[in-house]
């Protein structure tokens, strides 16, 4: 049963479950373009194209850091205030001390990746509920941004623009490219590197995963700093863009990368999900936004909306996540 | 009090007569693959302690789900306070005073004794408030009655296990229970504990409550009982009266079993040069064990459940924390103290359930197969074509059937899902591998494919270690059986005098 077995093996490599779950979420996208196109002319359009995908680069490098805690079965509701933090710390750093571009980003990025390890350390040692756990350190660094900044939005005066506008070769902008690599980089870890398939592991059964001699703790530790990390990293994208920091912004990524992250096939106990699926997640979400300004919805009306979609969306995870549980007893 | 069978039945045209509370007729109820409880009869009367004795999966906890609701028998009746009833849903049990107390208390503890005896009927003053003093008085007078020497004001979260059981039973007496099943009542406890709660029973027997009353344990069961009745394999063997059955006589009821069942394997020749020497392990419900497994050897651990044997290997394998412990193999000391010490040392664990701690359901075979191999291996990148071949190569060795390595191990069968486990240890290079109930829930036809494989590794010159609840599969496989009882080993036996009385009478402790 080898020969011409081999076929039907390659085949179900290709649609394996996983995958299968990508392809649903691309014709969806398709369709959505489609109708989208129909609508507008002006939607598909390069410079509408690049527009959402800049739009959602933010949420989009957040979204990943998140996806692999979800994968290890850990929630991470604080991005969106580390994010501030590090913001505030970029922007002091930018303004006030006047530290180079490089010395910045090393700065901003260390600040979401300290806060990230600490989360970790929080969430395995005192083995709270991590949606629990996080939801209370969200606070604390919404608390931690504020006296940073003293409660000010900080101006970075000009400075640093670069980061976040630079279009490569006038069309690409920059945090397009950072989204991209960092997608394609999470993406060879959760496939290629041993770490990943661990961290699938732990989110698939916790108990099997420590009696097949996996540190659980360690592998969550370092997810959350990822997460943590790319957070820190964001920031910069974001006071870039606007020219300033200010204490209380991103306090919707944590919902935002759930959601997209969902949508993209991760499930919400972990274990499962993939990210090419997070990445097609994190556009569908943006296009529905871009669609809704597209229609001239209100933007009061845009966020019952999508609040709706995201609770649809988890709900749909959800039962199949059920069903798949409710094994004969 | 209880003289005969016989006599019931003659004193019932008496007005003093005890009450038949419960009468089970030819009730059955089978599983895919097992019939759990084959056309059972069973009475209890008023005031008796009836005991239950069979070994595992003789079919006692299938007859208390039956009778607390939680299992509706496929046919016979059981005849409850006069009417009949097919089956019963568990509001219906609690409804006819059918009350069964389990060890997992469900007390709250954050509330007082007497609280806790009133859960759900509490009395009211006038006002509708909650009368404290009258709910005090209630619980002090309840728990005199039952000779409880408890403060009934004290919050049931600060009680020991056994005083929380005695609230337990307090609190179904103030339900007006009239059937109590107690189910393995004193595991884990001191026998100042035990002869305590054996105390409290026969209390509430005096009271005319019927007590089904069930236990590993002979002593107790020869110390309360006022009638026993055997079951093996689903079906009733004899119910006997008090003091007309001696301990011998239960154990050859208890087993007895067709030599046509058992299973031949093939034998083995074992090396006694090699060996691992587990060496004083403590830890948990665990005292001080200590064994060896030769090369090649199969060697059985038997006990009853509760008995610590899923405890020991837990600790075996450093998945629970050891008080003390050591472990030599082919001569040199090795140092375990976590499950990925185990796997460098060559151990590998399949656990008892390998749904919940075995296998990652919703992973591919192929994720399943290489996690342990993967997880304790050199190098940090993913070697996908080797990591394919290797897989596929297992799969076939040990002929798993899946349509394809991409499958998710929780649409295969029983037996594959125990071969895609086996087939995990083997591919990490396990040496000495540990099999907790390693054929349970699987259809026969694949039990005897795991039992040739196990065979084959014990000629490969692996050590084996096989816990197991089935006997005929002990007796047929294992070169050696130890016997645990309360956490310790308290006798091990040689395949030339294997039996199955020579096991059970170990596990239950009776005098060989």
């Amino acid at each position: 049963m080898s020969e011409n077995n081999n076929n039907t093996k390659k085949i179900s490599s290709w649609v394996n479950k996983s995958n299968r779950s990508v392809y649903y979420l691309l014709g969806i996208l398709i369709i959505a373009v489609v109708i989208m196109s129909f609508l507008d002319p002006n939607f598909l359009t390069q410079r509408n194209i690049f527009n959402v995908l800049n739009q959602q680069s933010t949420l989009g490098i957040v979204t990943m850091g998140v996806a692999m805690a979800m994968i290890a079965g850990c929630i991470d509701l604080t991005v969106g205030n580390v994010l501030a933090c590090a913001a505030g710390v970029a922007a002091i750093a930018i303004s006030h001390w006047g530290l180079s571009d490089g010395w910045v980003i090393l700065l901003a990025c260390l600040v979401g990746l300290v806060a990230g390890v600490f989360n970790g350390i929080i969430v395995t040692k005192t083995k709270i509920d991590s949606f629990i756990a996080t939801l209370g350190l969200m606070t604390v660094y919404q608390g931690l941004a504020l006296i940073i900044s003293g409660g000010n939005n900080i101006y970075l005066q000009g400075k640093f623009g670069w980061f976040g506008t630079y279009k490569v070769g006038g069309i690409v902008p920059l945090p397009v490219v950072y989204f991209v690599v960092i997608t394609i980089v999470v993406y060879f870890v959760m496939r290629y590197v041993k770490y990943g398939r661990k961290l699938y592991a732990i989110g698939g059964n916790p108990e099997a995963a420590f009696l097949a001699g996996i540190s659980l703790d360690v592998h969550k530790i370092i997810a959350y700093s990822v997460s943590g990390l790319l957070a820190g990293f964001t920031s910069l994208i974001v006071i870039s863009r606007i020219g300033q920091s200010q204490p209380a912004m991103g306090v919707s990524y944590p919902l935002e990368s759930i959601a997209a992250a969902v949508i993209g096939g991760v499930a919400l106990g972990g274990g499962k999900g993939t990210i090419p699926g997070v990445f097609l997640g994190v556009i569908l979400l943006g296009l529905i936004r871009n669609s809704l300004n597209i229609m001239r919805v209100p933007s009061f009306y845009q966020y019952v909306m999508l609040g709706s979609i995201i609770i649809i969306a988890v709900t749909l995870s959800n039962i199949g996540s059920i069903r798949k549980s409710g094994n004969p007893s | 009090m209880l003289t005969s069978d016989t006599e019931f039945i003659r004193e019932s045209d008496n007005p003093d007569k005890p009450k038949i509370l419960l009468s089970v007729k030819a009730c059955s109820k089978s599983f895919p693959g097992v019939k759990a409880f084959n056309k059972v009869d069973f009475d209890l009367y008023a005031g008796e302690i009836h005991c239950v004795v069979g070994e595992n999966g003789a079919g006692k906890s299938t007859f208390i789900k039956m009778l607390s609701g939680a299992l509706r028998p496929d046919e016979g009746v059981m005849i409850i306070g006069g009417r009949e009833y097919t089956f019963l849903t568990p509001a219906l049990a609690h409804q006819l005073g059918i009350q069964t107390i389990y060890q997992e208390i469900s007390l709250a503890p954050e509330l007082s004794v007497a609280e806790n005896i009133f859960m759900g009927q509490y009395p009211v003053n006038r006002l509708g408030l909650l009368d404290y003093s009258t709910l005090k008085k209630e619980s002090k007078v309840l728990l005199e009655n039952l000779k409880i020497d408890l403060d009934v004001e004290v919050l049931v979260g600060e009680l020991s296990i056994p005083e929380k059981q005695s609230v337990q039973i307090a609190k179904a007496m103030a339900m007006e229970a009239k059937i109590f099943i107690l189910d393995e009542p004193t595991a884990s406890y001191s026998s100042s504990e035990i002869n305590h709660l054996l105390d409290l029973v026969r209390e509430v027997a005096a009271k005319g409550v019927g007590v089904i009353y069930i236990s590993h344990h002979l002593e107790e069961i020869f110390s309360i009982h006022d009638r026993i009745t055997i079951l093996r394999d689903g079906n009733k063997v004899a119910t006997h009266l008090k003091n007309e059955v001696t301990e011998e006589q239960i154990i050859s009821e208890m087993v007895g079993r067709d030599l046509s069942m058992f299973y031949t394997r093939e034998m083995v020749e074992i090396d006694y040069s090699n060996s691992i020497i587990f060496k004083g392990f403590s830890g948990g419900d665990v005292k001080d064990v200590s064994f060896e497994i030769h090369k090649g050897e199969i060697v059985g651990l038997a006990g009853m459940v509760g008995s610590g044997r899923t405890d020991l290997v837990r600790l075996l394998f450093g998945a629970n924390q050891k008080q003390s412990g050591t472990v030599i193999f082919e001569g040199d000391e090795v140092d375990i103290s976590s499950p990925s010490q185990a796997i460098q040392a060559g151990l590998s664990l399949l656990t008892e359930d390998r749904q919940k701690t075995g296998l990652i359901l919703e992973h591919s075979v192929k994720w399943n197969v290489s996690v342990v191999q993967l997880a304790n291996s050199k190098g940090r990148l993913i070697n996908e074509r080797l990591e394919t071949q290797s897989v596929d190569d297992y799969i076939h060795a040990i002929d798993i059937k899946t349509p394809s390595i991409y499958q998710e191990v929780r649409f295969l069968s029983g037996g594959n899902q125990q071969k895609v486990v086996l087939a995990k240890w083997l591919y990490a290079n396990s040496n000495i591998i540990i099999f907790d109930e390693p054929t349970r829930g699987i259809d026969i036809g694949s039990k005897e494919e795991i039992y040739k494989l196990m065979v084959q590794l014990a000629k490969d010159g692996k050590y084996i270690l096989m816990v197991s609840s089935d006997m005929p599969e002990l007796i047929a496989m294992c070169d050696r059986v130890v016997v645990m009882r309360q956490g310790r080993i308290v006798g091990e036996i040689d395949r030339q005098d294997l039996s199955e009385e020579k096991v059970l009478t170990y596990s239950i402790g009776g005098i060989l």
